[in-house]
This record gives structure tokens, sequence and C-alpha cells, in this order.
């Protein structure tokens, strides 16, 4: 525009010009003014950090003076790197022990639930979502006490009191992942029962007027029936707990800080204690895209199956 | 009969499995009353002793407890106000607007959801750190100004709006300013509500990104204040005590705003 005007001072074209500059403004003002901050925003807080994450891979940097490049080195590592190995590990096992009782806690309390009237559905509903709510922290600090392996911890207490023997419960390297498990079901079941609950409201009554027509017990309509016609919502619970779950911290940290004996070194507790305890954010940048890659193949798959679901 | 003997059942095992639920709730509560410790005895002896409001003067008195919650407030008003306000406007940018690029924008921005946040934090602490921001509430805010969920929520909520609504006040002469704060956010107050209470309580409870990016006491979010309460030896009590300061905010806004927390979830679950 200032280009044209300069070559070719037209005093007949300028008007429409700034006329249409101004009803391009007044149509897409609100899109500049508030899209490109954004997109900023996106490209330096987002965009910029993916990439500079996978360029650190191939560093050698602890924050003081310069990064040096070392080629594959870090990748190296990863692959003779015992304990890395074991963080996979463990957090793979943490998985299997979350995500079956969370989603068929979670499946149970809704299919419960959705028989009761509507008020005594929303007081159950809503007992049962507290923990989502609540912090990591804040139910980490009630296990602690629970769940402490002296005679002290309260359930050791209550088995004193019935004369059974008591657990090392976080302080073994056996139960401590157990331990975390169980608190990640009690925080996170609430958020599963709800989406069935939405998947059990999507099921229409007839079907049900169908089965029972034709003389199907409960159990056989849970089964034959409701149970499958839920089948797209099982895939995506299980996907985004698998997800939660590869992104366990929190507990681990607080609680068993990965003891004992590495048993609940995390893939994100490890990569927290390479990057800020031992300043190796190169390594810790590998430990990330390990992260990353198993949750982009985990998102793809919800992905693809959402899609074919919806077509 | 036989219907109204399995919702009996159903009734008593939901109310089993809610006493379960809210036992360490329960636990917390009155454990925070009581100066103890070590919790000793069976739990249920503990309400016999005498309850006080010890443990959360002790707190106040000895610790930077009102500094941490200050500073909570602060990183979760502000991205929380913030993100209620983007999800707004590009919501309405997203869906209403045409423009060249706008869907290759929008699923470029949908797309790093699938990037864990963890992968963010390194080089976004090497970023602060170089221009000195750590240990301020910047790093705790900057990056959370608007979530693309929440983008997304409004967008596919103003989808469904009719076409009239707009076209209608365009021939009055209205602009995007009046159309969006004038019709379409009364309308989507409950859908911002949703998107609201998420932003709040994510960023209440979260506990990686503040210990890594504050690193004075004074500067501590309380989750990692309450986190430096929670020493090997502890102190019951006191770290019950301090467990309730943390839980009350998030408490008030799920009793408060239960529904969107439900609404959000189970809209999630099926788009």
């Amino acid at each position: 525009m200032k280009v044209n005007s300069g070559c070719k001072p037209d005093k007949g074209k300028k008007p429409p010009m700034a006329e249409k500059a101004k009803k391009h403004l007044s149509k897409y003002g609100i899109v500049y003014l508030f899209l490109i901050p954004v997109m900023v925003q996106f490209i330096i807080f987002y965009l910029i950090p993916i990439i500079f994450s996978f360029v650190l891979t191939f560093t050698d940097w602890s924050i003081v003076g310069t990064p040096k490049f070392n080629g594959l080195s870090n990748w190296k590592r990863l692959f003779n790197d015992a304990i890395a190995w074991k963080s996979i590990k463990n957090t793979v096992k943490f998985s299997i022990y979350y995500i079956v009782p969370t989603m068929a806690l979670g499946l149970f309390l809704a299919v419960m639930i959705f028989a009761q009237k509507k008020k005594v559905g929303t007081f159950f509903k809503g007992i049962f979502f507290l923990p989502v709510v609540t912090s990591f922290v804040v139910i980490s600090g009630i296990w602690k006490w629970i769940f402490m392996g002296s005679e002290q911890g309260i359930i050791n207490q209550v088995l004193t009191f019935l004369g059974l023997n008591t657990q090392l419960f976080l302080a073994s390297s056996k139960q401590a992942l157990l331990v975390l498990a169980s608190l990640s079901v009690f925080k996170v079941v609430g958020s599963t029962m709800i989406y069935y609950f939405a998947g059990l409201n999507g099921i229409s009554e007839e079907v049900y007027e169908a089965a029972k027509i034709d003389g199907a017990g409960k159990w056989r309509i849970f089964s034959r029936i409701t149970f499958p016609l839920l089948t797209p919502i099982h895939f995506y619970v299980a996907i985004v707990t698998t997800i939660g779950s590869f992104q366990i911290f929190d507990s681990a940290f607080l609680l068993t800080n990965g003891g004992p004996n590495f048993s609940t070194n995390t893939i994100v507790f490890y990569m927290y204690k390479q990057g800020f305890s031992s300043l190796r954010f190169g390594y810790a940048s590998v430990l990330a895209y390990v992260l990353f890659v198993i949750i982009l193949l985990l998102s793809l798959i919800q992905k693809k199956v959402i899609r074919e679901d919806l077509d | 009969m036989e219907s109204k003997k399995t919702s009996l059942i159903s009734i008593v095992l939901l109310t089993i499995l809610a006493i379960l639920f809210l036992t360490p709730f329960i636990i917390m509560i009155i454990g925070s009353m009581i100066k103890m410790k070590i919790p000793v005895g069976n739990p249920f002896t503990w309400i016999q002793k005498d309850l006080s409001l010890f443990n959360f003067n002790f707190i106040i008195k000895n610790s930077e407890y009102l500094t941490w919650i200050k500073n909570s407030l602060v990183i979760t008003i502000i991205p929380t106000a913030l993100q209620m306000f983007f999800a707004l406007v590009l919501g309405y940018i997203f869906s209403k607007k045409q423009f060249k690029g706008r869907n290759l924008i929008f699923w470029i921005m949908m797309a790093v959801i699938m990037v864990p946040s963890q992968i963010l934090i390194i080089p976004r602490y090497i970023m602060f750190n170089k221009i000195g921001w750590i240990n301020s509430y910047i790093p705790l805010i900057l990056p959370r100004v608007w979530d693309i969920m929440g983008v997304f929520f409004v967008k596919q909520f103003m989808l469904q709006l009719p076409k009239e609504l707009e076209e209608a006040a365009y021939i009055d002469g209205a602009n995007d300013f009046h159309i969006l704060f004038g019709i379409m956010a009364p309308l989507s107050k409950s859908v911002i509500a949703t998107v609201g209470t998420f932003a709040f309580i994510t960023c209440w409870n979260d506990f990686l990104t503040p210990l890594i990016f504050t690193t004075s006491k004074e500067m501590y979010p309380i989750t990692v204040g309450l986190a430096s309460l929670l020493t090997k030896e502890g102190n019951f009590g006191i770290e019950m005590a301090g467990a309730v300061f943390s839980f009350i905010p998030t408490f008030l806004m799920f009793l408060f705003f239960q529904k969107y927390f439900t609404r959000g979830i189970a809209f999630t679950g099926i788009k």
C-alpha cells in the first residue's frame, strides 16, 4: 500500500484505499488485536521450547558456561543407563497398577449412580469427585500418614489392633509403587466416573426397553448391551488415564523421593533429578523426549480411533 | 420388587465406598485440630480429645503460610481471569471470523496438547534464567495466560449458536466488540465458567512448575510451601492443618461450581 502510493501519487485512489483499510480493520481488527499477541506468546512459550528442547538433547550443558555440542552421547547414555530403563519400567508398572482399577471402579460407580434418582446421584457424584479437585500435595500429605511404614502409620495401627502383621508400605521397594498407584486411583477415579456417566447418558432408553421385552436380566443387559456400547468411552478413558499415568511425579517426589531402591523412580521424577539436581539439562531433555514419544504415540492412537468412531 | 432390592444394595454399596472416600479427608480435618505429633491410637478416639485451632495458629505464626496463600492467589487468579477472557475472544475468532490460515493456526495450537508439559520446563527454565525472571511470578503467569482447551470449548459452543444472531447485529451496524461482549459473552457464561473452574484448579494445585521456578520461601505458592512442611520426621497435626489451608479454596470452588466441572469433563469425553 505504501509503495503504491509513494510511487504513484494518485489523489483519486487514496480515499478508497483508506476506506478499504478501514473496512478491513473493522472486520479483522479483533483478529489482529488478540490473535497476534497470543500467537507470539505461543511461539515463545511453546514452539521455541519444543525445538530448543530437542537441540538440548545434543548438548552438554549445566546452565553455567556455554553449551557444548556432544552429538549423540546423551542418547547413547540413555541406552546404557540402567536407572533410566528402570524408570521407564517403573512407569509402565505404575500404569498397569493404576489403569485397570481406575477404569473398573469408575465404571462401577457410574453404573451404580446412574441407577439412582437425580438428587441422590448428584450427591454421590460430588463425594467421589472431591479428590479430583484436591491437589496431589494435599492427598500425598494424608497418604504419608495413612501408609507410613512404621508402627505409627494409621493402617499399621489398625492392623496391630486387629492382631495382624504391620506392613512396610512406603518403606518397601515392593509395596511403595502400589501405594502411589492407590493414591492416583483415589485422586482420578472421580473423573473416570464422569466420563462413563456421560457415556451412559448417551445410550438411548429404547435399547434397554427392547432388551427388557426380550426378558434379559440386569447382568445380561449390562454385559451384552451397556458394556459393549461404552467401547468408545473405554478407549478414551484408557488413553487419557495412560497419558496421565506416564506423567506421574508429585507423589513420587513427595512420598518416596524415588525410593526405596529406585522402586518409585518414574520417568518424570528421573528427568527432574537429572535436570534440576544434577543439572544435566541435555540428558534430562532426552528423558523428556522419551516421555514425549510415548505420549505422542498414545495420542495418535486415540485420534485415529476416535476419528474412526465418529465416521 | 426385584428392582427395589437391587436399588437398596446399590445405595448401601455406594454409601460404603463414599465413607471410604471421605475417610482421608476426615483424617485430615480432625488431625488438623488435634495437637499431636504422631497419630496415636485409632482415629475414632481422636475426636474425644480436645479439638483446638492450635496447629493453625502455629503455622500462621511460624511459617510463611499467609505469604504462600497470597502467592497462590496471585498465580491462580491472574491466569484464570486471562484464560477466561482469551477463551472467549479466541473462541469467537476461531468460530465466527473467516480469514486465511485460521484452521491451520488452530490445529497447530491444538496439536501442542500432545506435547507433555514436562518437555517445556527445561527450555523455559533456561529462558527465564537468562532474563533473570526465576523466583518471580512471571514464569508462573506468562506461559499460562491462555489455554487451548478453553478456546476449544468456547469455539465448539459458539459454533452451535445460530448465525442469525451476528448477522442481524451486523446489519444493525454492530461491530465485533459489540457482538462479542454484548451478545456472545452473556450466552457463553456457563462455558466460560467451566473454563474458569478448570483454570483455577489447575493453577492452584500445580506443583512441578512452581517447584522449579521458585527458589526462596517467600515466593512459594501453597503447594510447594506445604511440601516443605512434609519433612521426614514430620508433625501430623501441623501437616494436616497445612493441608486444610491448601484444600479450602479448591473445596469452595468445587462446592459452588461442581456442575461446571462435571460438564467440562463430560464435554472433553464426548467431543
